[in-house]
């Protein structure tokens, strides 16, 4: 703020070169505004060079760039083998290898005769099981009828002792002829007794 | 209460990180057949319970589906990104079997697996300056030769903006 300040009253006091004090005023003058009428025999000069130093100058920069390329490209060419590198790795492994797939196919193969292997024994199994239960529904049937046979037989022995309306004045005959005498006495040793006489 | 379902532990980082089986990039849907009753689906049933989460965690871009008892036997299909599909017939055979054989015919290889895991880690680009998790160096005060970090060691005030802005201003 103080040299600002001095500069402002610079331009009032008297001094050595009170022009050179000004601020120049950057952008005051367009591009398209005319060069001052003090600037119109001004030519443009390069800045001096010493020329011993400019070769040593230059001398230095050419070896740096020349050594600043060469790292560079060493480096591209390691960045770009590291990009194959990678683009190869990530191609591989997404290639599904084709043996596997066979492989695979031969596994789901083996599992179907597995499977079909099963599949048939578990139907002669039921056959089986449905022929068994063939035979002892067959088995039982038979036992049935001979039950059956044995009880008619025996039946038709017992009807011959059968009373009918022929034998009946027989039968009767005989009955009274044959009084059967059922009363007894029984203790509790379980010795019967049989006293009582028929009237 | 912090445990829902009957085998939490399915739910827990450490389980699902030790899934072994990654895909390769080729594999876009699984899809799993199985039955909820049978003896011949019991793998399938353990493969769905205990092994699909870890796959899942493992292969977040991949689609996995299960069907219950739309089929007498229980498989697994894959179908890949070029529209083939892949049959694998898991009827008889246990959990640990049938993550065998996806490893098997899938599964990215261990090599391919520790390698990418070092190129995570491996920097990109080693001309860059940024976060240390993405680079190698976060400023350039860091390499020898170059100008110290002023949070550590002071700038001579020659360097210092504000006394560089003096000068010009006089």
């Amino acid at each position: 703020m103080l040299p600002a300040l001095r500069r402002c009253w610079a331009a009032v006091r008297p001094g050595p070169f009170p022009a050179a004090v000004l601020v120049p005023a950057r952008g005051r003058k367009t591009r398209h505004d005319p060069p001052a009428k003090s600037k119109a025999e001004r030519v443009k000069v390069p800045p001096p060079v010493d020329p011993a130093e400019l070769l040593v100058v230059q001398e230095r920069y050419r070896q740096y760039y020349s050594i600043v390329r060469a790292l560079r490209s060493v480096f591209r060419v390691e960045a770009a083998q590291k990009k194959r590198e990678r683009l190869n790795n990530a191609r591989e492994e997404s290639e599904i290898d084709e043996v596997l797939l066979a492989w695979n196919d031969a596994e789901n193969e083996r599992q179907r005769r597995r499977r079909e292997e099963r599949i048939r024994g578990e139907e002669e199994e039921l056959k089986k099981q449905k022929l068994q239960g063939a035979i002892n529904q067959a088995k039982l049937m038979e036992d049935f009828m001979k039950e059956k046979e044995k009880e008619v037989l025996q039946l038709q022995e017992e009807a011959q002792t059968f009373i009918t309306p022929e034998n009946l004045d027989e039968r009767i005959e005989q009955c009274l002829d044959n009084p059967q005498n059922y009363n007894f006495a029984i203790d509790k040793e379980q010795r019967i007794v049989r006293r009582t006489a028929l009237s | 209460m912090p445990m829902k379902g009957r085998f939490p532990i399915r739910r827990t980082l450490q389980y699902l990180q030790q899934g072994e089986v990654e895909f390769k990039s080729a594999v876009r849907v699984m899809t799993v057949n199985y039955n909820r009753h049978g003896p011949l689906s019991e793998g399938a049933r353990q493969f769905v319970f205990f092994t699909v989460p870890q796959l899942q965690f493992r292969n977040p871009r991949v689609q996995i589906v299960m069907f219950k008892n739309f089929t007498p036997s229980p498989f697994l299909r894959f179908y890949l990104g070029d529209g083939k599909q892949v049959l694998v017939d898991i009827e008889d055979k246990t959990n640990k079997e049938i993550t065998e054989h996806i490893k098997k015919l899938f599964g990215k290889s261990t090599e391919t697996l520790e390698r990418e895991k070092q190129m995570k880690n491996d920097v990109l680009h080693p001309a860059t300056f940024g976060p240390k998790k993405y680079h190698l160096r976060k400023c350039v005060c860091e390499i020898e030769g170059q100008v110290p970090c002023p949070g550590k060691v002071p700038l001579p005030k020659e360097m210092t903006g504000k006394y560089k802005a003096t000068t010009a201003s006089e």
